[in-house]
């Protein structure tokens, strides 16, 4: 049997790029996309590697502007396609924007949180026209290198920026673990079945991010954990976090050596205030998703950041 | 949501399936965990979010000895949040023993063992933000800690026990924006509930007349009532009550407002340690979640049984700040800053004695000769505990000479003579208010008599120092800032027998189906332990109950007709 040959648009974003890693480690798949010459946002480039490939994994990563416009060339492309190849799309659980509590598939999505959550929706419902999708609205995932949840978040809590929120830190913290989402894709590459659904993709009962950052910080060795007051947050989100960003987004386009300071953005903040709890009850039984357990989970986490120092 | 009640139209009647009176750590405890339970809730609170003279002055009362205890609107806040919106956070469990019917202390026993709480205590202790349920050295921390005392080893005192610190929590700031989002909560703020109403049977409480201060009347009617209004308003309430029951809610027997009890605590003796300086410490540990925790000196159970005494912990303490002599800069600049210091705090601080000038003087001179140790010592608490959110607990100051006092906390014993009435005066609202006859007993004279003993013992037998006191002394030492501030205990405790308690095992009130009490009022001993954790645990498992009761269904949340 010849092996199922997976076009992955974001190779070279870091869950592209696990995901090829992953791909290519099985016996049943191979993975295009992730070669230096191939751009995606080319479409001839894009549509060639469309025509070779037996499915595709959406995973671009990024502004709202890359997002919505990877989307709009991969359907556009996609649609016309014969061979209706199965596509996983990665969307986002922002698409449910502010709302609260339990919220499973069939729950509204509101994208009411910035252009993000929006642009995420939008390239959601173009998923949505195309008939061999499935959609994966993870929540956070955390694990070895995980740059969002897992790195920065660790080197905001060594740096002591990060650590116990109190009311600011009562939201849910919906991670998943870089392994179970990368298993849950190969799950739903292999599926036909599951053509046309949305699948959540969390831990179930979820720590609060006060928690985490505790579980993590323990794990980190950064203890004594920190109270960090709300005057702080407040310059942190809006003081600190945009000359932060402007730092960062200079060095890495000048391709300094060395890292600036971890952002405390006002996104992280609103995150952590957020009490929305992705019910992934679903993926659990039609995709099969395992979860990690936090613990173990966030060793290895700690144990990667503090090896890569 | 979150409304005033003066901007309900005159005479409205609200219904709930619950109605929460009193918006402190027990009744905005209970909010939460009712929070999308399936019943609709209202929590009443007299207070507003913040301080409001009008409204602590519903407070204002007599009290028999004014020596003995403070006048009633102090210690307590009548406010969204409470008294936790003053507390000074110190958190620990009742013992095991404090549970037990003990022969040699009358009146003792609770209706069911610590067992029974152990599977609340946890929560509370997050909702305290206290970190984890641990409180023993070995239990909360994962490498070794300095001993409080180097190479002291004690036969009848425990020295591996905690204290954790809340923030202080303020639980309306807190967990305000929680309850104020929750669809089915909804919190009434300037609503003062002046009496509830059974119906003719007098079974069931049918309705909670409520008032605001701008003179607006409205009723709740619900399924079931919860008094969380503390432990003096409790009592209060249900003895104003008597439109039905003559005697007051629940007090047919003339137990509500009896077996009032606050703790016995106070500072005396001087020690020095004969041990190095680094040999010594009585100052806080940080666990890994960030929080303060103390050790103390923790009288053994077996010892308490042997001796015939109630339960006593012990802690290094500082010199008394009053008396210069201690010639300690730092002391004598907390001396001198009193009237910057609150009252609660201040008169355990500074007590009421009057100082002479000389004394005044004296307390400059420390402070001019020590200038860099009270300018770090100001720095510290402006760092750590005024900008703190987590604050640095109380004054700890490391004695150049090895000198300590002793700083205990008893058990105060029940005593049914040590009581709240209603007097004849009324507050603005018609309520009658209450006068506080707060009595100690020659059994609390003896547990503090017989554990210093103890401890002086202790002391000299381990080698560690020699404690001096003068043991004639220790009853004007224990009652020298009188009872206890803030903590209100027993007034409608739990038990079996209507005959001596008020409310039953559930904290429900003998007799009538539906009326509920929560917090320290119900404790039928008092500990050692400060009684918020346990408030806090109490009032998560009768919201557990409730829950529980409201799932079997059978009308529970009907409201009476």
């Amino acid at each position: 049997m010849s092996a199922l040959r997976v076009l992955v648009l974001g190779a070279q974003q870091f869950v592209g790029r696990r995901l090829c890693a992953t791909l290519r480690a099985t016996d049943w798949a191979s993975c295009l996309g992730d070669e230096p010459a191939f751009d995606e946002r080319n479409a001839t480039a894009l549509s060639d590697a469309l025509g070779a490939c037996d499915a595709i994994v959406n995973a671009v990563q990024g502004s709202p502007a890359q997002i919505s416009s990877a989307a709009q060339s991969l359907y556009e492309l996609a649609g016309p396609l014969a061979a209706r190849p199965r596509i996983v799309h990665l969307s986002s659980m922002t698409v449910y924007g502010s709302a609260v509590g339990d919220v499973d598939e069939n729950s509204a999505l509101r994208a009411d949180l910035g252009d993000y959550s929006t642009a995420q929706l939008a390239a959601e419902r173009r998923a949505a026209a195309y008939p061999n999708c499935v959609v994966l609205r993870p929540g956070c995932e955390y694990g070895p290198e995980c740059p969002d949840w897992s790195v920065r978040i660790a080197r905001l809590l060594i740096a002591r920026r990060l650590g116990d929120l109190g009311a600011a830190g009562d939201g849910y913290c919906n991670l998943i673990y870089l392994d179970d989402l990368l298993g849950s894709i190969l799950s739903a590459l292999r599926r036909p079945e599951i053509a046309g659904q949305a699948f959540n993709l969390a831990m179930p009962q979820p720590p609060t991010w006060n928690e985490y950052f505790a579980l993590f910080a323990k794990a980190l060795g950064a203890v004594p954990l920190r109270r960090i007051e709300q005057r702080r947050l407040q310059l942190e989100t809006k003081v600190l976090a945009p000359p932060l960003r402007i730092a960062e987004i200079v060095a890495r386009g000048l391709r300094l050596p060395g890292r600036t300071p971890a952002v405390l953005s006002p996104s992280l903040r609103r995150t952590c205030e957020h009490e929305i709890r992705l019910d992934s009850s679903k993926a659990r039984r039609l995709l099969g998703m395992q979860s990690m357990t936090l613990e173990t989970g966030l060793a290895r986490a700690a144990q990667s950041f503090t090896a890569g120092g | 949501m979150m409304h005033i009640a003066n901007e309900l139209p005159e005479n409205s009647i609200l219904t709930a399936d619950i109605c929460i009176v009193g918006a402190g750590a027990a009744g905005i405890v209970i909010a939460l965990q009712l929070i999308d339970a399936g019943l609709e809730v209202i929590l009443l609170e007299s207070g507003q979010i913040g301080p409001s003279d009008q409204a602590q002055a519903l407070y204002a009362g007599e009290v028999t000895d004014e020596h003995l205890h403070s006048p009633p609107h102090r210690y307590r806040q009548r406010r969204f949040g409470g008294t936790t919106t003053i507390w000074g956070g110190r958190c620990m469990p009742f013992d095991a023993i404090d549970f037990a019917a003990r022969d040699y202390v009358a009146d003792s026993g609770w209706p069911f063992t610590l067992q029974e709480l152990l599977p609340f205590y946890p929560q509370a202790n997050q909702l305290c933000e206290a970190g984890q349920f641990a409180y023993t050295v070995e239990s909360a921390f994962d490498h070794p800690l300095r001993p409080m005392i180097d190479h002291f080893e004690c036969r009848n005192f425990t020295t591996n026990t905690l204290e954790r610190f809340s923030c202080p929590t303020d639980f309306g700031a807190r967990y305000g924006k929680k309850l104020r989002s929750a669809r089915n909560v909804r919190v009434l703020l300037d609503a003062t509930v002046t009496a509830l109403h059974l119906n003719e049977s007098g079974q069931r409480v049918v309705a909670a007349s409520v008032q605001s201060l701008g003179g607006r009347r409205f009723s709740v009617q619900a399924g079931q009532f919860i008094l969380a209004t503390g432990g003096l308003e409790v009592a209060r309430l249900l003895l104003a009550s008597s439109d039905v029951q003559r005697s007051g809610l629940g007090n047919a027997h003339d137990v509500v407002g009896r077996y009032y009890m606050c703790h016995i605590a106070g500072t005396i003796g001087a020690i020095r340690i004969e041990r190095p300086l680094h040999a010594v410490w009585h100052g806080y540990d940080i666990s890994d979640e960030g929080v303060y925790c103390r050790r103390r000196l923790a009288l053994r159970p077996e010892v308490q049984r042997a001796q015939g005494i109630g339960n006593f912990i012990a802690r290094l303490h500082h010199p008394r700040i009053t008396d210069p002599a201690h010639r300690n800069a730092v002391l004598s600049l907390l001396f001198l800053s009193r009237p910057l210091i609150p009252y609660e705090y201040a008169k355990r601080l500074h007590g009421d004695e009057r100082s002479s000038l000389r004394a005044w003087a004296k307390h400059i001179g420390n402070v001019v000769t020590g200038p860099f140790d009270a300018m770090a010592f100001a720095w510290h608490m402006l760092k750590d505990r005024r900008l703190a959110e987590r604050k640095f607990p109380s004054i700890i100051i490391k004695s150049k000479a090895n000198l300590y006092s002793i700083d205990y906390h008893a058990e105060q014993q029940p005593n049914p003579n040590s009581r709240v009435t209603l007097t004849q005066h009324r507050d603005p609202m018609g309520v009658p208010r209450i006068n506080v006859d707060w009595r100690y007993t020659r059994g609390d004279v003896d547990t503090v008599t017989r554990s210093l003993a103890l401890l002086r013992e202790e002391f000299k037998q381990g080698g560690a120092g020699t404690l001096h006191y003068d043991p004639a002394t220790v009853e004007f030492e224990m009652t020298r800032y009188g009872a206890y501030g803030g903590h209100h205990i027993g007034t409608a405790r739990m038990g079996t027998d209507p005959r001596s308690s008020v409310t039953d095992a559930d904290c429900r009130v003998h007799g009538i189906d539906n009326l509920y009490v929560a917090g320290s009022a119900t404790f039928p001993t008092s500990s050692q332990a400060n009684p918020t954790l346990t408030i806090v645990a109490l009032a998560l498992r009768l919201a557990a109950r409730l829950k529980q009761a409201s799932a079997r269904g059978a009308g529970f949340g009907t409201v009476p007709t």
